[in-house]
């Protein structure tokens, strides 16, 4: 939040470094299928993290739902290309439009009568289960695939390196996102909400608004990330519908720092990264091991660093600061 | 087509299920009303503690109804450790810090055991309970009997807990008035170690009852989890009473609902009372405040 400062040029800058960093990345991996696909994964999980930073992060609402959007957004994009034939190009913005419909249905109730904190937490960890639920009893336990095609118009690649591209421009839209919220009225009204959200209602802002204006946001992005997703995953399942994905969403989150987008990205790509090591090198003797560690890791960030990764970059800085 | 003989059976299951819900959602009702922490590794310690009953009935060849004798003790110790290490430091912190924190816990719990036990369930092979009646069209099992029986006894125990004894009316006027209470000179700090000890006991109590019919596995806490927040969110803190009937109406529709569903999608029925009841009940069906 600090780092990326107020001055445009700084933005600028900021988002140059994201996109030089995200670059090279595949120059590194040196065609290795396996570790592009993970690297497309990591990011794509990034992307997640950052437009859980809008409605966690500024708005200060625990959503433990990400995966009902991502789910709804992937496989109405899939149906649609499957079932209509319509290129999920155009797709995704269906699915994401589902997604934020979804979103509108849940929120108009749930911030009308004034559901927030915990409660807010149980009622969208509550969502996921009901669509995996529903899900399994409209679709059956079967996976399904994509058509094998492949192409711009399918945003879908055989090779690897490509969809790592397009999750890598996903994850630079999203943050532009971020930062357009948070250097527009919204965001600063979100985050007197976060702050105390009583006191934000006594000064005028209309709070049920504008939280549904940041759930809708958010759930337009996972839903356009969904088909990336199913694309990445290979096949599609009730099973996307997953509340433990949910929650991993929400724990980097809130490892990263609420409200810091480079904290956020930090955190995901860091878990993400370490998780997938242990699950590929530990994962068949001693399974577990990468959740193990975001446990570990969020109790001592919740117990001793609960400004997360995002304080941590902010003391760095002010120690380089000082130091000039 | 659905006979009533059927739908009386699952009715019947689904009110010996739902006292053993609100058996389970008590511990976290008193740990959320007295001291104001929300604890989403609730379920996990079910599941750790239906791990420990599955060991010491295995190995020590007794009944897993025994075996309360010996975790009741253990788990109430092990609340207060857990109270005093992870607990304490977010007392009165922001509900976001708190849930991190408890759902680190459950994780970390959840993968230890996947990482000891693996993920295949595991079950008790004996119970004295393992029969059943059968009473004209009904089947009944005993040890869903017994279940049902022991928690109604042991939320009476409580009720009278609550109401006659020194600590359990310092929990009620702590629930009320946190401040007050200081006041009139209570250790609200020991209080909170009981508590938190008191809940993780219950909760030992239940997994014993658990594993007479039930399997354990390491994802078995989540659902509990969920579950007992459902009902604690429908109770409203009205006391023991509304946990109770929020805890009969979650283990009817559970129940119901895989008649009229399919077994696969019962969860949802129970998610979707919840929703309503939120939108439309937000203080809870039996609320106090």
């Amino acid at each position: 939040m600090v780092a990326f400062g107020t001055g445009s040029k700084k933005i600028a800058l900021e988002l140059l470094v994201i996109a030089i960093l995200l670059a090279v990345i595949p120059l590194v991996l040196m065609g290795n299928a396996y570790y592009e696909l993970l690297a497309a994964t990591v990011v794509l999980f990034s992307s997640m993290v950052v437009a859980w930073n809008i409605i966690g992060g500024y708005a200060g609402q625990l959503d433990l739902g990400a995966f009902a959007y991502v789910g709804v957004g992937g496989i109405i994009t899939s149906e649609l290309w499957i079932k209509a034939g319509i290129p999920p190009l155009l797709g995704i913005f269906a699915g994401g439009a589902a997604s934020l419909l979804i979103a509108v249905i849940i929120g108009i109730p749930t911030f009308r009568f004034g559901i927030k904190e915990v409660w807010y937490a149980l009622l969208t960890a509550a969502l996921v289960v009901i669509f995996n639920n529903l899900s399994r009893v409209l679709m059956g336990p079967t996976d399904y695939y994509l058509p094998p095609k492949t192409g711009i118009l399918y945003l879908k690649f055989n090779s690897y390196e490509i969809m790592y591209a397009i999750a890598s421009v996903i994850l630079i839209l999203t943050v532009l996102a971020n930062l357009a919220i948070e250097r527009s009225k919204i965001g600063y009204y979100l985050k007197s909400i976060r702050e105390d959200e009583l006191a934000a209602e006594m000064i005028g802002i209309d709070t049920r608004r504008y939280k549904l204006y940041a759930l809708m946001i958010y759930s337009f992005f996972l839903g356009v990330m969904g088909y990336i997703y199913i694309v990445l995953a290979a096949s599609f399942s009730y099973r996307m519908f997953d509340s433990s994905s949910s929650l991993s969403i929400a724990i980097m989150g809130i490892i990263g720092g609420l409200g810091s987008i480079e904290g956020g990205i930090v955190s995901a790509m860091v878990l993400r990264s370490l998780g997938e090591y242990f699950r590929s090198s530990f994962g068949s003797t001693v399974p577990g091991l990468d959740l193990l560690l975001y446990g570990i890791v969020l109790v001592i960030v919740g117990i001793f660093q609960p400004e997360g990764i995002a304080g941590i970059i902010n003391r760095i800085n002010k120690a380089m600061k000082k130091k000039r | 087509m659905i006979s009533p003989e059927l739908l009386l059976q699952n009715s019947v299951d689904g009110i010996f299920l739902g006292l053993f819900y609100s058996l389970v959602a008590m511990g976290l009702a008193l740990i959320f009303g007295v001291m104001d922490i929300i604890n989403f590794a609730h379920g996990d310690l079910l599941m750790i503690a239906a791990y420990f009953v599955w060991l010491t009935s295995v190995d020590l060849s007794v009944d897993p109804t025994v075996t309360a004798l010996l975790l009741i003790p253990l788990f109430f110790i092990i609340g207060i450790g857990i109270f005093f290490g992870m607990i304490q430091p977010v007392l009165g912190k922001e509900p976001l810090i708190q849930i991190a924190v408890t759902v680190g816990l459950g994780l970390i719990l959840q993968n230890i055991a996947l990482a000891m036990f693996k993920a295949q369930p595991k079950a008790v092979p004996y119970s004295i309970f393992n029969f059943s009646y059968s009473l004209g069209p009904l089947t009944i099992y005993a040890s869903k009997l017994f279940i049902a029986v022991i928690s109604i006894v042991t939320m009476y125990a409580l009720n009278v807990f609550l109401n006659k004894t020194y600590i359990g009316l310092a929990m009620r006027s702590t629930t009320d008035n946190r401040e007050v209470a200081q006041l009139m000179g209570i250790n609200t700090r020991m209080l909170y170690a009981v508590t938190f000890g008191l809940g993780v006991a219950l909760i030992a109590l239940s997994s014993s009852l658990w594993m007479t019919f039930g399997q354990v596995q390491p994802y078995l806490g989540t659902s509990f989890s969920l579950i007992s927040w459902v009902i604690v969110a429908m109770g409203g803190l009205g006391g023991i009473t509304g946990v109770v009937y929020s805890g009969l109406i979650v283990g009817v529709a559970e129940s119901l609902g895989s008649l009229f569903l399919t077994p696969s999608a019962r969860m949802a029925v129970v998610y979707i009372i919840f929703f309503l009841v939120l939108w439309f009940r937000p203080r809870g069906l039996f609320g106090r405040r």
